[in-house]
């Protein structure tokens, strides 16, 4: 750990000195090593741009070091490359050697959807935790809602697969056994479930290290979430480490959550390098309300599709896109308040698994829920927030769309409007963020189809953004 | 290598059954000892003859095997040429009637030639063309019967230096293949202004990776084809109307593809044959064209064949679509979560392989390979280093708007096309009536190749698609080839990643693989 610790003070310095040599070519060609008579091919001799790779460090995905340089146990390292994990995201590089230096120290990392937050403090979990004692609760990772936390015990688990004795449990509702309480190195949970086991004394928290919480500013602004971590913090020992993480972090929570953890190492994003540059946002113009739901199913012609998620605001729309879409042939998991515990962890397991393909949900999925091979995110309604649904509510905008664009990949998100009220909201949601819409119209298929090629391939090659400031 | 001995039969034959061994007074005597010790060498020597012999067998069958290769390969040879002047006959006759044509034009004058001649004159160019990729057929054949041979030996797992010399001889042979493939390319008239470069270059051993092979001649003409294609949409409204809803009802129904469930997809696979019958039984008029543009090999009219004339050419344009979807499929879904290849792989195999939609007698899958070897060439046997720009150009490493896909951005791509390649090769027609189109076999191929490469050249590339063909296909891969599949897994997840010159995630990821292998089925290949 010692090697980690020395980083802490200089994890740019490395950057430059690295990036060059990591792309120094060798002096010969290896097809001449081999066959002696490569006479011709040295006239191919170019080797990859600067500019490509220059392009490329400018990317959240893109860091110099490798897993193997961040000095992870070789159990925890085969783990990654199991799940096809090959580099470490920046967000890993810079904030892993930030939260594994000893003393241990406070974090608050924000960093877009879908670049690797998940991976990078399960892997601070990972190895803060002694599995000699595999019963013994060290680590508390707290989560907004049922299916975030089952989605990160998994993450751990698959990380962790070549750990021996690794025991992770998912403190919600109706899955700690009440006899014997919990019995895990590594617990993750949601605040209520979590404060009632221990209050219950069920949950040794007298040697837990590390406290991460997912998606902060949500836990910490919404007035029983932020109650209820902050009644979890006071019950746990005081010198424990805290992690705190979040795609977004306006400007109120970040004053509260300074305080909740104290002299933390921050890595922030200016507002506009919030969106994912990955992700070709559009907006269609529908002519009326009804006509939505023939929009919708046409759009699935227009490109390949894998996954998708349509994001309603009724659950009553939401059971009509659904029998309107499965008369269309796609198989359709709708998810909504109306499910409950095993009901809805059944229908995200199908989705997740890729038994069915069209997520139809209401606001409880737009944080966190990570499927890779979403490709397309629809805000059938646009989200809104405060009396009335009178506001446009950006933060969960941006949520909503990173289910897609995950890691890199391509991603399409298509909010429909059809009136001045959406049509206002929509663009006053552009305007906080920065974001160039592109309009599709359904008047014509072949040309809508031509467009939305174009916006896909054009987005790729805009330069993303990187967290910009690192502060102590 | 103890472990990898014929153990149990070679103890069976110990002097004496474990029960008198125990009621035997002085076994642990030293006497007792040298004579258990005297039968273990006489043991030893005989499996190591019954090796001996086996190597020696096999590399006589080898050599026989690439004697007989290369008679064949002449005799191709002479057939294409003769194919070839036959074609640029016709191509003559043809020219010449067009000539005439054009100059009739004169007095008949809105009558403007339509498509046919350009793409048929990169037929006839593609076909005469150098096929520097043996043919799958021809290839995959000897590695499946150099696998069983060796597998009746019984000796397969018993010495390695018969899986060295197999898999190294396989390796020679494809280069030999190479080089006796290129001078293909030098007659040709069509190619007339590059003949000089063609002969320095084909010196090279990496000639097949500079010239253009069938498959993308085959890719160029399907360009040719989907340009047409919108031009005959201009002046034929009822192509236009129908054509692009088509397409998008095929691409739909590629993406609602699921797996897991059993015969969750047939309403697709419905879908997407009433539209290909629809282009076919004419409803939609569009121009015939003649399909030898669009395989591999040249094919002879079959008695009985559904089709044996030219086809519609929005028939064609369909099934390029289709298979254009099914690739993006793998590249934009299959790249994030390899298992749903699984689906799209079934329904390909299912679509080329139905009777109504094959060509004289076979399927066109060819359409499909093309676009294949264009996005994947690692898997058709080509190499390259990524630090070089020629290098990524031959490893299929994609470009957007100029410049080159992120490294990450090429992984997926690579992982989600190896998954594919597996989905479509390795399925199992036994129960089914049909022929399958691409069997078993053409995995074997494309394994070899890449296990198979000189460890220079090995790049990541090669090892993430190799690793995303065998995850989630292990069991369909022995199902086809049972203790000779065990070998080449041992091969690809055991000694390609040792021989190759360093250490990366990709290769790794290879080995943590056979861990994982390990782990959950029990399967240990070390």
């Amino acid at each position: 750990m010692s090697t980690l610790a020395d980083r802490v003070t200089l994890p740019t310095a490395a950057d430059p000195a690295d990036g060059t040599s990591s792309d120094v070519v060798p002096s010969q060609i290896p097809a001449d090593s081999t066959d002696g008579v490569g006479l011709i091919e040295s006239n191919f001799d170019v080797e990859v741009k600067l500019g490509d790779l220059q392009n490329d460090t400018e990317s959240p995905l893109y860091s110099v070091t490798s897993f193997e340089q961040l000095g992870l146990p070789k159990e925890i390292h085969d783990g990654l490359l199991a799940m096809n994990y090959k580099k470490p995201s920046k967000i890993q590089e810079k904030a892993l050697p930030l939260m594994l230096a000893n003393p241990p120290q406070n974090m608050i990392a924000q960093s877009q959807s879908g670049t690797g937050k998940t991976g990078a403090f399960v892997l601070t979990v990972l190895s803060r935790i002694d599995l000699k004692k595999p019963t013994q609760p060290q680590a508390l990772v707290l989560a907004p809602s049922r299916e975030l936390a089952r989605q990160i015990q998994s993450v751990i688990q698959s990380i962790g697969q070549f750990c021996t004795d690794l025991i992770v449990e998912a403190a919600i509702p109706g899955n700690v056994s009440r006899e014997t309480g919990v019995k895990a190195s590594a617990v993750v949970g949601t605040p209520g479930t979590v404060m009632d086991l221990i209050r219950r004394r069920q949950f040794d928290v007298s040697q837990l290290k590390l406290l991460v919480i997912d998606e902060a500013d949500n836990m910490l602004d919404q007035q029983g979430l932020g109650d209820q971590c902050v009644r979890v913090k006071s019950m746990l020992p005081k010198d424990i480490q805290i992690l705190l993480f979040s795609a977004t972090f306006p400007e109120k929570v970040m004053t509260y959550a300074e305080r909740f953890a104290p002299n933390a190492h921050q890595m922030k994003l200016r507002q506009q390098e919030l969106t994912v540059k990955g992700i070709s946002q559009m907006y269609m113009d529908c002519p009326d309300e009804n006509k939505k739901y023939d929009v919708l199913c046409k759009l699935y012609g227009l490109m390949t599709i894998g996954s998708s998620v349509i994001f309603v605001r009724t659950r009553d729309s939401a059971n009509e896109i659904q029998r309107r879409m499965e008369a269309d042939g796609h198989k359709v998991s709708a998810l909504h308040g109306a499910f409950e515990g095993a009901n809805r962890d059944a229908l995200l397991d199908d989705f997740r698994s890729g038994r069915s393909k069209v997520l139809i949900t209401t606001n409880v999925l737009a944080r966190g829920i990570d499927v890779s091979s979403v490709s397309m995110v629809i805000n059938y309604d646009i989200p809104m927030k405060g009396p009335g649904d009178r506001e446009p509510d950006n933060e969960t905008y941006l949520h909503r769309i990173g289910r897609t664009g995950r890691f890199g990949r391509v991603g399409v998100s298509i909010s429909f409007v059809y009136d001045r009220k959406s049509f206002d909201a929509l663009s006053q949601i552009a305007n906080h963020y920065g974001i160039d819409l592109i309009q599709l119209s359904p008047d014509d298929w072949d040309v809508t189809e031509k467009k939305v090629k174009e916006v896909i391939k054009s987005s790729r090659a805009k330069p993303e953004y990187a967290p910009s400031a690192i502060k102590n | 290598m103890a472990g990898s001995s014929p153990a149990r039969r070679s103890y069976n034959h110990a002097p004496s059954s474990p029960l008198s061994d125990i009621l035997y007074g002085e076994r642990n005597s030293e006497a007792r000892h040298k004579q258990l010790l005297e039968a273990a060498k006489r043991e030893h020597e005989r499996v190591r003859k019954v090796a001996l012999r086996a190597l020696d067998d096999h590399q006589k069958a080898l050599e026989e095997h690439q004697r007989e290769e290369e008679r064949r390969h002449i005799l191709e040879q002479e057939r294409r040429e003769e194919e070839r002047i036959r074609q640029e006959r016709e191509l003559a006759a043809e020219r010449k009637r067009l000539h005439e044509l054009q100059a009739q034009k004169v007095e008949i004058p809105p009558e403007p030639q339509p498509k046919p001649e350009p793409s048929k004159t990169a037929a006839s160019q593609a076909s005469t063309a150098p096929s520097t990729e043996p043919t799958p057929a021809a290839s995959s054949n000897p590695f499946a019967r150099s696998a069983t041979s060796s597998q009746t030996s019984q000796q397969q797992q018993a010495v390695p230096p018969v899986q060295n010399t197999r898999s190294s001889g396989l390796g020679t042979q494809t280069t030999t293949q190479q080089h006796t493939a290129s001078p293909f390319g030098q007659p040709n008239p069509q190619q007339n202004g590059r003949a000089t470069s063609q002969a320095t270059t084909s010196a090279t051993p990496q000639v097949n990776q500079a010239l253009p092979d069938r498959y993308e001649a085959i890719h160029a003409n399907l360009k040719n084809l989907r340009r047409s294609m919108m031009q005959q949409a201009q002046h034929n409204p009822r192509l236009k109307e129908r054509m692009g809803d088509m397409r998008r009802e095929i691409r739909k129904c590629v993406g609602q593809l699921t797996h897991g469930v059993a015969a969750a997809n047939r309403k697709q696979l419905n879908a997407i044959s009433t539209v290909l019958r629809e282009s076919l039984d004419g409803q939609v008029q569009s121009q015939m064209v003649d399909p030898s543009n669009l395989v591999l090999e040249p094919r002879q009219p079959v008695e009985g064949a559904a089709h044996n004339a030219e086809l519609p050419s929005l028939f064609v344009y369909l099934l390029n679509i289709f298979a254009k979807a099914a690739i993006s499929q793998f590249i934009n879904e299959a790249s994030a979560k390899p298992e749903t290849a699984d689906p799209v792989g079934v329904t390909v195999a299912a679509v080329f392989s139905q009777v109504e939609f094959l060509w004289r007698d076979k399927s066109l899958i060819d359409i499909l390979l093309a676009k294949f070897r264009v996005v994947c060439p690692v898997v058709f046997g080509h190499f390259g280093n990524e630090k070089y720009e020629d290098g990524r150009r031959k490893l299929g490493w994609h470009k957007e708007n100029g410049t080159w896909v992120s490294e990450q951005q090429h992984f997926d791509r690579m992982t989600g096309l190896g998954a594919g390649f597996a989905a479509i090769s390795l399925r199992n027609f036994s129960k089914s009536t049909k022929k399958n189109p691409f069997p078993p076999s053409n995995y074997w191929t494309a394994m070899a190749r890449i296990v198979n490469t000189p460890p220079a050249n090995i790049s990541n590339t090669q090892a993430i698609v190799l690793k995303a063909m065998i995850e989630h296909y292990e069991g369909k891969f022995l199902d086809a080839y049972g203790n000779a599949g065990l070998a080449a897994l041992r091969l690809a997840l055991v000694d390609f990643p040792v021989k190759c010159p360093t250490r990366t995630p990709a290769t790794e990821s290879l080995q943590v693989h056979a861990q994982l292998l390990k782990k959950e089925t029990g399967l240990n290949l070390q």
